[in-house]
């Protein structure tokens, strides 16, 4: 994968939920300013590795890392690396949208407020700029203050996004972030996916290969928890150098 | 994808070979009605042309569905992509067939004596030396997709180069025949249109070949 302007790296990262291993020996970049998409069988690691890249996986017990990751060039494992600062520069998205039970503006508002700002005019500017990017503004923009909870799935995982986007964070990780959606919605997360690249850098996890394939400019697979390759999606998606991945993409598996 | 995408597609490719040796079998046909003044085999010729347009455009039909059905993706599409290739090409060399069986019979002459005349001169232009060079080409070319075996294909661009060496020849031997003696030029003009056919059903060869490595290797190299 490209080699200049990655904002992300691993290196021979291995990773182990008590014995059993998760990760083996991953290494990539992950470019800036571009859509990354991690393809795999379920159970391969590709969730796995992205919550490596904002300390998720901090949270979950005998969980074991080795090898390195950087953001920036800088270890986010090292000693006096704060998991809360990277999580707020390394925002997520998750497969099922999780809105908080408050409004919509609470919704996007909550970060920043969290992060310490509470100026009324600057939160009503954090909300609706964040808004208009998640391409949510135009549709909830009279009823701020109406439940988030009344939302439609697909609006209410672009309001997830406008969330994250509200702390202004540099990467985006999105966990299978349409497969609770119905094709429209799908397409505008698509658009909305298309956009954000502008910005900042967004890696998505997809277990749909049209999807990678539509809205990537590079793909890895994994499988078995190893970075089999990694290539611009159109090399990955036309001529894969490796069998394994071939296999995958062509539904001979197994 | 499914079992059921790749049984298609397994179907899809016999069928696609299929085409291909009903397209070499009409310009091999035409080619020995040509040296046999036969306009018998010529009409068997032009007769299966129908046959061939129906199952290019069922086949091209066919792997439009799949596309648009399965959206296949590294090897499935470069095999689709290919053989879409494939059966245009295969659908050109079948009419050249046709079109050289055109020329036995407009040329077609039922004087006794006439069919020897015209046998030595079809030889004597190498038309018969030419249609072997080319046919070979186009049947590895089709080996080669049966059997992805890139061997066959490896001398294509030399092989071609002869083709083009021959065409150049012939029609200047052709001119000679026709100042030395011009009640031959009608007869020798048509034999020069079979020529210049031969020589588009070998760049049709290169293109399958072409095609065949696409399909192998995921590369994209002009065979020239």
């Amino acid at each position: 994968m490209m080699s200049n302007n990655s904002i992300i790296r691993t290196a021979h990262l291995n990773l182990w939920y008590g014995d059993t291993p998760a990760l083996r020996e991953v290494t990539m970049q992950v470019p800036d300013r571009r859509v990354t998409a991690l393809i795999g069988p379920s159970g391969c690691g590709k969730s796995t590795l992205i919550r490596c890249f904002n300390r998720m996986n901090d949270l979950v017990d005998h969980c074991r890392i080795t090898g390195r990751i950087e953001f920036h060039g800088n270890d986010i494992y090292a000693k006096g690396s704060d998991p809360v600062e990277i999580r707020r520069k390394v925002g997520m998205v998750f497969q099922k949208p999780n809105p908080f039970p408050k409004s919509i503006y609470e919704n996007v508002a909550y970060g920043p407020r969290v992060h310490g700002i509470n100026d009324t005019a600057l939160l009503d500017q954090i909300v609706e700029r964040s808004l208009r990017q998640a391409a949510l503004w135009e549709e909830v923009k009279d009823r701020l203050q109406a439940s988030a909870m009344g939302l439609s799935g697909g609006q209410q995982q672009r309001l997830c996004i406008a969330r994250t986007l509200a702390v202004e964070p540099e990467v985006i990780l999105m966990d299978e972030p349409c497969s609770a959606l119905d094709p429209i919605a799908t397409a505008k997360i698509e658009t909305l996916i298309n956009e954000l690249k502008q910005q900042y850098c967004v890696i998505i996890v997809t277990h749909n290969m049209q999807q990678a394939a539509r809205v990537s400019d590079y793909t890895g697979f994994m499988y078995l928890g190893e970075m089999i390759e990694c290539g611009t999606t159109t090399q990955i998606f036309e001529h894969p150098k490796q069998e394994l991945t071939e296999n995958y993409i062509t539904g001979r598996f197994g | 994808m499914s079992d059921k995408f790749h049984a298609e597609l397994a179907e899809t490719k016999e069928k696609v070979l299929g085409l291909g040796y009903l397209a070499v079998g009409m310009l091999e046909d035409a080619l020995r009605a040509l040296e046999e003044n036969d306009p018998v085999r010529a009409e068997a010729v032009k007769a299966r042309k129908r046959d061939l347009s129906n199952r290019t455009n069922a086949l091209e039909e066919e792997m439009y569905r799949l596309i648009a059905l399965y959206q296949p993706m590294a090897k499935d599409m470069r095999m689709i992509a290919c053989s879409l290739l494939l059966i245009s090409s295969a659908e050109r060399i079948g009419r050249y067939g046709k079109d050289i069986a055109s020329v036995v019979l407009r040329t077609y002459d039922d004087d006794p004596g006439a069919t020897q005349r015209y046998t030595d001169l079809v030889r004597g232009l190498s038309i018969p030396h030419m249609g072997s060079i080319v046919i070979g080409m186009i049947n590895d070319s089709l080996k080669a997709y049966e059997t992805e075996d890139l061997s066959l294909v490896a001398h294509h661009s030399d092989r071609d180069d002869a083709v083009d060496a021959l065409w150049h020849t012939i029609f200047r031997e052709g001119i000679t025949y026709m100042m030395e003696d011009t009640r031959t030029i009608t007869r020798c003009t048509n034999y020069l249109m079979v020529v210049r056919y031969l020589e588009r059903c070998g760049d049709h060869a290169c293109k399958i070949a072409e095609k065949v490595t696409y399909l192998v290797t995921g590369e994209q190299n002009e065979i020239r």
